[in-house]
Parts: C-alpha cells; sequence; structure tokens
C-alpha cells in the first residue's frame, strides 16, 4: 500500500514537472549544435594524405615532387584557428606547396551540379575541373573546424556562411577557388543547372566572387558555357535569359569571347543515361542543329561572304 | 739419466705438447664455433628481397589503401562507416607479408573476407569482362547498380600492386612477380580470385554482365568472369543472368547476341539453372559511349 502510493506520488511528481524540464532537456541538445554546417570529418588526417598520395601518385599528369606530409603540415595550421576567423590568405602556403599545372581548355567550371561534373570529368581524362586538382581534390567534400573556445577539433557542427563569413570550409574554397581560375587557360567551359529555381548562374556564389575576376585575359581564348536542364525537369532558364543573360553580359564587359549551349550534347548523353525511355532523352539530329553554339557575329558575316564567293563562282562559270 | 727427450724445436710445432684427447676437443671446439658463425651469419644477415620482373607494390600503398577505405565508408556509402579501415589494412597485409609472393593461397585471404562483409541489394550486381572502363563509367553515373570495384574491398585495391617478400615484414617496393613469370598463386591474383568468388556468391535475384561485342569473343572462358564468377552464382538465389554486349561505338554494329561466344555462356548458365537474357548495345550504357561521340548515328 505504501509501495503504491510511493509510485503514484512519483508519477505525479514527474508529470508536474516534465512541461519544464522537457524544454530544458532538448533546449541542451539543440544547443549542442553550435554552427549550422556539419562537423569535422572523421579521420580527416588519414583521408587528406590519402586523397593527397593517391593523386601524386596514380593521378599526376607530372612526375610528383609534391611532398604529402609538407601540404598537410601546411593545410592544418587552420585546424588551429578561431572557427570564424580563417582567411583565405591562412592557404597560401598550402597552395604553394600544392599548386600544379592545368593543362590548356581542360579547365571546368560549375555551379549546382557537382555530382554531373564529376562524371563528366572523368577523374582528370576529359576535363579538370577544382575536385579534380590536387588543392581542390584532398578536400572534396570533407568538412573541418575548431572548437570554438577549446583546441581541439569540432566533431559536431562547423560554420557555413550563415554563422560567419571566415570560415575554414569556405576560405578554402575561396583560395582555391582563385589560384584554379589564375592557372587556367585556353577555352574555358562552364556548366550550370538551368533547372535550378534560384537561377543557373548565382550572381553571388564562388563562380562569381572568386573565379571569373580571377581569370587571366591574356591566356583566354573563349568562355563556353552550358546550360543543362534536368532529365524532365523545369526548364527555368536557357541561355541569353534571365541570370544567363547577366553572365553573358557581364562576360562582355569584361572583354571575352564567349558562346552559350543549351543541353551541351555530350554532357546530355551523361544525364540520359539513367533515363534513356525519356522524350528529352530523344536526341535526334534536328534537334543536335539547335544545340549548336551560336557563336559571334564575325562567324555569321564569314559564312555569308562564303556563300556569296560560290554564288558569284558558279554564275561567272557559266557565262 | 734423464726420463725426459727434448723434442725437436720447430716453428710449425706448438710449443707445449697437447695430449689426443685434448687435441680433439680443441678440434671439435673450433669447428662449432665456425659452424655457429656461420649459422648466425646466414640467419642474421640483412637478405635481399628476391627480385622480379614486374611492376612494385605502388608507391605509399598504405596512406593510398587507407585513404580510400575512410572515403568509400566515411563519404561514398555511409552505412559502412563503423568498418575500422587500419585493422582492414592490417589484415589485408597479414595475407601476403613475409611470405614468398608465388605460394600466396586462398586461405591466406579468408581473415580479410570473414572481417570486411558488405550485403548488396538484389538485381544491382554488375560482372564485367573486357570491359571494366565502360562499366565503370556506367556504375559511377547511375549509382545504384554495384561492379566488383564498387564493393569496399574492390574500391580499395582497384589499380593497385601489392606483394610481400620472405625476409622482411614490410611490403616489397623494388618489384613484383610478372604475369609472365610463372607465378600464378601471387598476392593481387589471388585477391580478386578470392573476392569475385565472395562477389557472385552473394549476388541475387537478376544479375548483369557487360561484355564486349568487339572482341572475337566476348565471352571468354579463361577470364575471370568465365572461370571464377559464373561458376559461383547460386542458383537458388540468382534466378536470371542478363548479358550486355557493348560494342565499340565506331565498329560496325554485329549481333553478338547470337553468336557462338554468348550461345556458349548460354549454355552454360543455363545448365546450372539460371535463366539467360542478351541484349546487344543496352541504350543506357551506349548513352555512355555517346558521350565520347555524340554525333554517331546510333546515338540519334
Amino acid at each position: 500500500m505504501a509501495a503504491q502510493g510511493c509510485t503514484l506520488s512519483l508519477w505525479l511528481w514527474l508529470w508536474l514537472w516534465a512541461p519544464l524540464l522537457l524544454p530544458l532537456l532538448l533546449g541542451a541538445r539543440a544547443a549542442a549544435a553550435r554552427w549550422s554546417g556539419p562537423g569535422t570529418t572523421p579521420h580527416l588526417q588519414s583521408i587528406f594524405l590519402g586523397r593527397c598520395a593517391e593523386y601524386t601518385t596514380l593521378l599526376s599528369l607530372q612526375p610528383g615532387n609534391k611532398n604529402c606530409t609538407a601540404i598537410w603540415e601546411a593545410f592544418k595550421v587552420v585546424l588551429d584557428k578561431d572557427p570564424c576567423s580563417v582567411l583565405p590568405s591562412d592557404y597560401d602556403l598550402f597552395i604553394n606547396l600544392s599548386r600544379h599545372s592545368i593543362p590548356r581548355d581542360k579547365s571546368l567550371f560549375w555551379e549546382n551540379n557537382h555530382l554531373l561534373v564529376m562524371s563528366f570529368s572523368e577523374n582528370t581524362r576529359r576535363l579538370m575541373p577544382l575536385c579534380d586538382v590536387l588543392y581542390g581534390n584532398v578536400g572534396d567534400f570533407l568538412s573541418w573546424c575548431r572548437q570554438e573556445n577549446a583546441s581541439g577539433l569540432d566533431y559536431q557542427s562547423c560554420p557555413t556562411s550563415e554563422d560567419c563569413e571566415n570560415n575554414a570550409v569556405d576560405s578554402y574554397w575561396k583560395s582555391a577557388s582563385m589560384q584554379y581560375s589564375r592557372d587556367s587557360s585556353g577555352v574555358i567551359n562552364v556548366m550550370l543547372n538551368g533547372s535550378e529555381p534560384k537561377g543557373a548562374y548565382p550572381v553571388k556564389g564562388f563562380f562569381a566572387d572568386f573565379e571569373i575576376p580571377y581569370l587571366q585575359k591574356d591566356k583566354i581564348t573563349r568562355i563556353e558555357i552550358w546550360v543543362m536542364h534536368e532529365v524532365g525537369g523545369p526548364i527555368v532558364e536557357s541561355c541569353g535569359e534571365g541570370s544567363v543573360k547577366i553572365l553573358e553580359d557581364r562576360l562582355e564587359a569584361l572583354g571575352f569571347q564567349h558562346s552559350c549551349i543549351n543541353d551541351y550534347r555530350p554532357v546530355k548523353f551523361l544525364m540520359c543515361v539513367d533515363h534513356s525511355t525519356h522524350p528529352d532523352c530523344v536526341m535526334n539530329s534536328a534537334s543536335a542543329s539547335t544545340q549548336r553554339e551560336s557563336p559571334s557575329l564575325f562567324t555569321a558575316v564569314h559564312a555569308s561572304l562564303i556563300i556569296s564567293l560560290l554564288v558569284a563562282l558558279t554564275s561567272s562559270s557559266q557565262v | 739419466m734423464a726420463n725426459y727427450e727434448f723434442s725437436q724445436v720447430s716453428g710449425d710445432r706448438p710449443c707445449c705438447r697437447l695430449s689426443r684427447k685434448a687435441q680433439i676437443c680443441l678440434g671439435i671446439g673450433l669447428l662449432l664455433l665456425i659452424a655457429s658463425v656461420v649459422v648466425a651469419v646466414i640467419l642474421l644477415w640483412p637478405r635481399a628481397p628476391l627480385v622480379w620482373e614486374g611492376k612494385p607494390t605502388t608507391k605509399h600503398f598504405p596512406e593510398i589503401f587507407l585513404g580510400r577505405c575512410l572515403v568509400y565508408t566515411q563519404i561514398l556509402r555511409p552505412e559502412m562507416r563503423d568498418q575500422d579501415c587500419k585493422k582492414i589494412l592490417n589484415t589485408f597485409k597479414r595475407a601476403f607479408v613475409s611470405k614468398n609472393p608465388c605460394n600466396i593461397t586462398k586461405e591466406d585471404y579468408e581473415p580479410l573476407v570473414q572481417l570486411v562483409t558488405q550485403t548488396l541489394p538484389c538485381n544491382k550486381t554488375l560482372f564485367w569482362s573486357k570491359s571494366k572502363h565502360l562499366a565503370h563509367e556506367y556504375t559511377w553515373i547511375q549509382g545504384k547498380i554495384f561492379t566488383l570495384e564498387d564493393t569496399l574491398l574492390g574500391y580499395i585495391a582497384d589499380d593497385l600492386m601489392w606483394c610481400g617478400d620472405p625476409s622482411t615484414s614490410d611490403m616489397n617496393y623494388d618489384s613484383c612477380p610478372h604475369w609472365s613469370e610463372n607465378c600464378p598463386n601471387n598476392p593481387v591474383s589471388l585477391f580478386w580470385k578470392v573476392i569475385s568468388q565472395k562477389f557472385a556468391e552473394a549476388a541475387c535475384g537478376v544479375v548483369q554482365v557487360m561484355l564486349n561485342g568487339s572482341l572475337s569473343e566476348p565471352f571468354y572462358k579463361n577470364s575471370t568472369f568465365g572461370s571464377v564468377e559464373v561458376f559461383n552464382l547460386d542458383p537458388n538465389k540468382v534466378h536470371k543472368l542478363q548479358a550486355w554486349v557493348m560494342h565499340d561505338i565506331e565498329a560496325d554494329s554485329s549481333n553478338s547476341c547470337s553468336g557462338s561466344s554468348i550461345n556458349e555462356l548460354k549454355l552454360i548458365v543455363e545448365k546450372r539453372n539460371i535463366a539467360f537474357a542478351c541484349q546487344d548495345n543496352y541504350r543506357p550504357v551506349r548513352f555512355v559511349q555517346c558521350v565520347k561521340n555524340p554525333e554517331h548515328a546510333s546515338c540519334s
């Protein structure tokens, strides 16, 4: 009887205090995740060193004289810094040690289609986007930051741009992007996502702010934009429309020769691998002609001159 | 008269005369000493590793192995994040280090196979023969179907070379057996044989195989597919094998599904109570080929 009374009062007590305790407990849980981004990737150092070793041993176009240990030592200085005080310049030594040349005509810039870019580039065989350059490869898909008020890495969460501008990961990509642009030459390819609701060309983004401004005009012949649309997906923007037009105008103003193609055929085939029976994936030569690049006025004039010449020749031969 | 004699003194004679017994003892002792010195030299002298004709263990092998294992388990397939990559590396090495690289057995890799278990969904297995690059391009973009190199162990070891040597517990970074050296039981070949077998044994449902239709024999009986995988499919789990015979896009498209090589495969498979189907130039994979040849007739 007494025991029953005890249990009853215990339950009563819990029922009374639960509304107060529960929010506190939940609040404590939420407070544990300080930042809005994923925490440091477990085994960061081993992944970094493994990727560096793989890149310099198996993928490198230039026989490796890269010291992966030194590259890691240069990179890891940011792991001692306050998570919101990491600047792109903190990666200067890291970039210096891992930098290598990018083959001409092989650069691929992109926005909002990371996986497609990885598939299309074929591990440096076809093209070399930033994730296939040593200083972009080692950090791809990884996350890292120091704890806010202690030394040691934060494995729970890391700041994103929403939390603070000078976070370790964003500064890394800014630094890498700037270098990548500086080292790009020849024909520059840009792959954009024409099904992205917010627009194919983010006016504020890595490409806009940390790549275009660092392109070297004297090393670049022309810039080719591919606006890809998802199979069966919405056509939000195409060449000459919306944010794509903003990009084209900007490149024009900067003095770059540029062209734009909707659903660049080789990439489209890759997107169609998983949708081979979809109407969007019926590729015939008729549609191919509309997808061919619309070059500058120069070439159009050139073509009409040739036609006039041919007409003149045939008419003179008939005389 | 003195009862001792002076013996003739000469340079090559010991000054004191030893008894016969002492001489024998001394002789045996010297022999034993020399023998033990020789044995010690043989055992302790650092021996050079065996020399082979083939490429050596891949440079930075342990770092690459560990990095790939972690990328796979932490990023690509997070459902496997509890795998202990360091332990996998050590178990892997124990299969062949300190051993003659021509004497490796299936049992040497058994601890590794027991350690790393990976269940794959049914109907998602893709075998390949003489079409590695195309098969991998396809699975990479498709993302839901697995070749052996899309499983953890295959992913880690793909395109790597390794071997050990009896004289050291380290891997041999100077050379490894070449295929021409009559050394079929080498660490690399055995590894792929063992995990190919396990891969086939674990397959279920409808399985696929990508074959090269531009070869005279798309189905080659001495290939890993033809000699190991086909015979380790479990008819209780696998009810159909579907072959995709892919031709080089520039080559004329011939009807390989009806050819004698594929027919041989058909007979083997059906004899094992597994249904067989064949498709020439399976369209989704053809699209992968079209990436390089977008204007080709078959890409329209």
